[in-house]
């Protein structure tokens, strides 16, 4: 039984992204949900850290525009063959990256952690407008190639985006529930206890940092090769509150959570940015009405009720 | 008996207050022996010195003749120097059980496995186990820590760090916030433990009861200074003792 319960979203997960396939809405609502897809591993990785371990970064913009702009300048540096390679090497890069700047970050607690993601994401913000001949500076990359299997319909690059994500979904899922995820959950509830079991809350929340880092590379990654172009405003703080917003929204509590926040972000963006440029402001009415109805996110609902009982 | 702790000079400040002023000890294996003194004598601070919390500003500290000074609290707790804490110290919205079963996790070094499911390594299952049987928690295990009464708060603070294989058990003030039955309960409890675990066993406690009924040594701290050390007997008759903390009752 309790098996079973455990299981449940992940048939959900299947059936969601897989009969959308079957329904087959056109083109524009596959191209829709490949980006709630990809969003969706940026909000699971990035909810490693805020809602397991209990750091909220506010620099996850830069580690999923690092994906985004290895990926699309080895592209176009070497052509479009090895996409996935790149995927992997681009994930790889925002992992170094995210080394040194966990290193730096990690030894700050609370509001100054945050603040410090912030201003490193916001660095690399503005250096891509310096670095214009890697970066292509305000235009961004343009016309980014995929491999000739993935080519021509959108279909196929969502299938593409759906396997990538959900290895990278179960990767995660291991991970979370591994006696190391339960330590990460910890850490977020009492990090002194942990420090007197014998273990290093900070090694353990490096690690933490370089694993939602990498997994936030391969969405960006991703990304790069959805509408074959990229753009700074992927590395700007809006990217990163995003994160925070789908994590939220959904669930930080739970493991599918982002997933249903990366899902409601996407519909606002596109539903409501159909009828006004203020779209946003939709996503500040959804953030009450969560925040002060479901505190646990939507997905948390269930879990709260459950406890009831 | 040998020798497990020696504290020498320990020495702290915190802005002006001294709030341990050359402080030494020597504790033996075995020994079950408690630390009394008014609130704010410097009882808490003394035990996050010698666990590595806070960094002194003078001594050493030595345990099983190795020099511990400044090494990590987490090395020091996989040394076999562990703690209990006088605010109960838990994982509040996991079980009982599941706070137990990471630090088994962490005893038998699984804590790092990142692919294994959490709950398949029978060893730290059983040792969680045995550990709130003995404890007597066994019971509640599948209650979240949220929802233990503040007695069995404490009783779960010291399981988690008895499931850590301690050599030496530190519990700060094990019965603070306890009705007087409770208290009798916990005594015999740490009584119990101490000998079924072969633990070295230093408590500090306000209960001049508990500590009389079951310390072998007891040392007494005042402003952030020993000012006497010995057995029950000892401690009864001391003048200084008497005039600082004891007062008149407990003759
Ligand atoms: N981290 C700290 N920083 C500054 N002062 C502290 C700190 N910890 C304790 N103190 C002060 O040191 C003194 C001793 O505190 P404590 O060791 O908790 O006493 P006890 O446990 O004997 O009641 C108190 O005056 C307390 O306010
Ligand atoms: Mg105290």
């Amino acid at each position: 039984m309790k098996k079973l319960k455990d299981y449940l979203p992940w048939v959900c997960y299947f059936v969601f992204f897989l009969g959308i396939l079957i329904v087959d809405p056109g083109t524009h609502y596959i191209h829709l949900v490949a980006r709630v897809i990809i969003f969706s591993l940026y909000a699971v990785a990035f909810n490693l850290l805020y809602g397991t371990t209990g750091l909220v970064s506010f620099g996850h913009a830069l580690f999923y525009g690092i994906g985004a702009y290895i990926t699309g300048m080895l592209v176009k540096a070497t052509g479009p063959e090895f996409f996935l390679l790149f995927i992997v090497l681009g994930a790889a890069g925002a992992a170094l990256v995210s080394v040194f700047i966990g290193l730096l970050t990690l030894r700050l607690t609370g509001i100054y952690f945050t603040m410090l993601t912030l201003a490193f994401a916001q660095l690399a913000w503005g250096l891509t407008f310096k670095l214009y001949h890697f970066t292509g500076g305000d235009d961004g990359i343009q016309a980014i190639a995929k491999p000739a299997m993935l080519a021509g319909s959108v279909t196929k690059y969502y299938l593409f985006c759906f396997i990538v994500v959900t290895i990278c979904m179960y990767i995660l899922w291991r991970i979370r529930r591994s006696p190391f995820g339960s330590v990460l959950n910890c850490i977020r509830q009492n990090p002194q206890r942990i420090t007197f079991l014998g273990l290093n809350v900070y090694k353990n929340q490096l690690k933490a940092f370089v694993i939602s880092a990498f997994f936030t590379g391969v969405a960006g990654g991703l990304y790069a090769g959805l509408d074959g172009s990229i753009h700074p405003d992927m590395l700007h703080w809006p990217t990163s509150g995003n994160a925070i917003l789908m994590a939220t929204i959904g669930g930080m509590g739970t493991f599918f959570g982002p997933v249903v926040g990366a899902g409601i972000l996407t519909g606002l963006e596109t539903i409501v940015g159909k009828y006004t440029e203020y779209w946003s402001f939709s996503i500040g009415v959804v953030v009450l009405i969560v925040v002060l109805l479901f505190p646990r996110g939507v997905l948390g609902i269930k879990r709260l009720a459950g406890n009831k009982n | 008996m040998s020798v497990i702790l020696e504290i020498k000079n320990i020495d702290k400040h915190f802005g002006g207050i001294h709030v341990a002023n050359h402080v030494s000890i020597s504790v033996k294996k075995g020994e079950m022996s408690a630390i009394i003194g008014p609130n704010g004598a410097g009882k808490t601070t003394f035990f996050n010195l010698i666990t590595g919390f806070i960094p002194s500003d003078d001594g050493t500290v030595i345990y099983e003749d190795q020099d511990i000074t400044s090494e990590k609290p987490e090395k020091i707790v996989k040394l076999g120097m562990v703690r209990a804490f006088q605010v109960s110290s838990l994982f509040l919205e996991e079980t009982v059980f599941d706070n137990v079963y990471l630090a088994a996790l962490s005893n038998f070094r699984k804590n790092a496995k990142i692919f294994a499911d959490r709950m398949a390594f029978k060893d730290a299952r059983e040792h969680a186990g045995f550990i709130l049987d003995k404890i007597g928690l066994s019971h509640c295990k599948d209650l979240k820590a949220s929802e233990l009464s503040h007695g069995d708060t404490k009783i779960l603070d010291i399981a988690i760090a008895l499931t850590l294989n301690p050599k030496i058990l530190l519990l700060d003030e094990p019965t603070a916030g306890m009705a007087p039955d409770e208290r009798i309960k916990m005594m015999h409890l740490l009584k119990e433990l101490h000998e079924y675990f072969q633990l070295t066993t230093i408590f500090i406690e306000h209960d001049m009861d508990i500590v009389f009924g079951i310390a072998e040594i007891i040392r007494v701290l005042v402003q952030g200074q020993l000012i006497a050390e010995g057995p029950p007997d000892y401690i009864r008759q001391h003048e200084t003792v008497i005039e600082a903390y004891l007062g008149k009752e407990v003759l």
